[in-house]
């Protein structure tokens, strides 16, 4: 279950300007739940995001997952954190465009320095399930825009995460990978993922396996 | 079986290397350049070293030269009398010698007249008398260095030599044997023959010499003596080996400062690789570090990418810069660094560089770069991965 309790987060811009991103902010997520995160760009979504994912710390209030402070962990445990918790997919992807496919999708494993053969057999695993097994050894920045999600999506996955957390996914999709990428998330809250994704495309709303949805604005929750 | 080392980091390093190859082509070039030069001059410096110190030590404590006006003039022979009277004495030898220009090569060789085997051409000598192949003394017969022979065999001198004597008459000298010494870097361009034919050659008469060379018991007391024969001969210059000692470092030091400035420039650039790698990495560098602590790099995991990275970069050109500089000094014999150093221009024979491995010096050369460009690396490295994540993305 994840907890965020009167959670507040200031960004300094300089010694004057500040910019409050949340306020005051309540939010309890169950396990499994698929989240839809809704709202204006600046609204606040993002920050809630990377707060669960132990990106950045809140300037105050608590953020727990599985009632572990995630907002307190020191740097290095929130890294193991993220590793044997979260797969994140960022709106533009955040791939390293000169590597290849595969040493994308290997990145999140490196740190574990596992068995060739169990890193081998993650990664055709995901890259099965999300169809970019036949570009495996292709640079990233020779894909497309889906199929750069598509490795995107397979490299959060790759650790077998409990919780995904998708920032605009489809912000940089047509209509066709966006419904594309809709089917992905059916079949990740299927295995009983938590799901968590901050959009403003409507594509998302109403559908019929989305939990909730819960708008955001000017850094506080609509009730 | 699982490895203790990560070779997934290190696979990534090399890949990290490979994608920004121009950049990295260029540090490694650099590098490379720095570590070949500076071993370069250690090499040479230490090849020198070892010809001088070697040299040096088996030189007479004392050399007495008479001089006017400034210069160097013949002594008279009676000098030597005076000089053994001079307690802790134990010999004093009056030398003939002189410098011979041989025109068509534009070289100049040294020749030394001998009555006994000098002691710094001892052993070799010995050798050849003791084979029974040649005897010097009293003939027309002449040792040469292996530059010397070099040199006579270019031009067609195979078995003999002319000498043109200050009276323009030819003197023809056979060539008996090729001097092969320890050291080479003064016995290089050195002819030996007897005192009375160099007295020929050169026209020195009989009660006359170039110069004395006087050994002394304990060598603590040469400068004492030294004051000594000074005091008596006042128109003589008396040098000691450590006067000699300081002459040829002053050289050696003086030629070294023109080699000073090509290094400076190449330490220059590096150092502007180092300031710009430690001042800060680039927003792409920055992104990538936030990327993989987003998806679960801790800091440690950045941190020992990074010093893979630098480590494989400064290892592999100081490596390359090492094997090149072995190559150029000891192989190609440093053509170009050599007669700085040497500080001798055409007119001296060639000499080798010994062969002198000094693992301190690569060392030296190692601590001076490697943990350099690695630290430069790994710090700003450190800066960014210990920010949030979340700020380094954005």
């Amino acid at each position: 279950m994840i907890e965020l309790k009167n959670i507040t987060k200031v960004y300094e811009l300089n010694r004057h300007d500040k910019v409050i991103a949340l306020e005051n902010v309540n939010l309890a997520i169950e396990e499994g739940e698929l989240i839809v995160l809704k709202g204006a760009s600046g609204s606040g979504k993002s920050t809630i995001l990377s707060l669960i994912a132990a990106l950045s710390k809140p300037t105050s209030g608590e953020v727990m997952v599985d009632k572990k402070h995630i907002s307190k962990l020191p740097d290095n445990f929130a890294s193991i954190y993220r590793r044997d918790n979260i797969g994140f997919i960022f709106q533009k992807y955040n791939l390293i465009p000169t590597l290849s496919v595969k040493e994308n999708i290997l990145l999140p494993l490196i740190p574990l320095n596992p068995h060739a053969k169990e890193a081998e057999d993650k990664i055709q695993a995901v890259m099965q399930r999300f169809h970019i097994e036949h570009k495996k050894d292709a640079m990233v920045r020779q894909l497309s825009g889906g199929e750069q999600q598509r490795v995107a999506i397979a490299r959060a996955n790759v650790n077998n995460p409990k919780i995904i957390i998708a920032d605009e996914p489809t912000a940089n999709l047509d209509e066709k990978l966006s419904e594309h990428f809709i089917e992905i998330l059916r079949e990740l809250k299927a295995l009983n993922k938590t799901i968590i994704i901050a959009t403003h495309d409507p594509l998302f709303f109403g559908l019929d396996f989305v939990d909730r949805e819960i708008e955001i604005h000017n850094g506080k929750i609509l009730l | 079986m699982k490895s203790k080392i990560n070779l997934y980091l290190i696979e990534f390093a090399i890949n990290a290397i490979l994608r920004a190859k121009y950049k990295n082509f260029f540090i490694v070039t650099i590098f490379t350049l720095l570590t070949f030069l500076l071993t370069s001059i250690f090499f040479i410096t230490n090849s020198v070293r070892y010809e001088l110190d070697s040299t040096l030590e088996a030189l007479p404590q004392i050399t007495v030269q008479k001089m006017k006006a400034g210069r160097q003039y013949e002594i008279d022979v009676s000098v030597v009398d005076g000089i053994l009277g001079i307690a802790g004495v134990t010999q004093a030898e009056a030398r003939v010698w002189g410098y011979y220009y041989f025109e068509k090569a534009g070289v100049n060789f040294s020749v030394m007249g001998i009555n006994e085997y000098e002691n710094q051409y001892k052993a070799s000598f010995t050798e050849l008398v003791e084979s029974g192949k040649h005897t010097l003394y009293g003939t027309s017969q002449m040792m040469i260095g292996q530059g010397v022979a070099k040199i006579m065999k270019m031009n067609y001198y195979k078995e003999y030599f002319n000498f043109i004597k200050p009276d323009g008459r030819l003197k023809k000298v056979e060539i008996a044997g090729v001097f092969d010494s320890d050291t080479n870097l003064e016995s290089n361009d050195m002819i030996l023959m007897s005192q009375d034919l160099v007295r020929e050659i050169f026209e020195i008469e009989e009660s006359k010499a170039t110069d004395i060379v006087v050994h002394v018991a304990n060598p603590e007391e040469t400068t004492t003596v030294a004051s000594k024969i000074k005091l008596m001969y006042p128109d003589t210059r008396v040098i000691t080996t450590k006067d000699l000692k300081v002459s040829y470092q002053n050289i050696f030091d003086y030629k070294s400062g023109l080699f000073l400035a090509l290094f400076i420039v190449t330490l220059f650039t590096f150092f502007i690789i180092i300031y710009d790698k430690s001042s800060g990495l680039s927003s792409e560098e920055k992104k990538e570090i936030g990327v993989l602590k987003a998806i679960g790099w801790r800091v440690d995991d950045v941190l020992k990418e990074k010093f893979y990275e630098s480590f494989i970069i400064s290892l592999f050109s100081y490596t390359l810069g090492v094997a090149l500089s072995l190559a150029y000094v000891y192989l190609l014999k440093a053509p170009l660094l050599r007669d700085i150093f040497v500080g001798y221009s055409q007119l001296k024979t060639d000499f080798e560089l010994p062969f002198v491995f000094d693992i301190q010096t690569l060392f030296l050369v190692f601590f001076l770069s490697v943990p350099i460009y690695v630290a430069a690396t790994i710090i700003p490295s450190w800066r960014v991965a210990t920010l949030e994540a979340d700020e380094v993305i954005r």
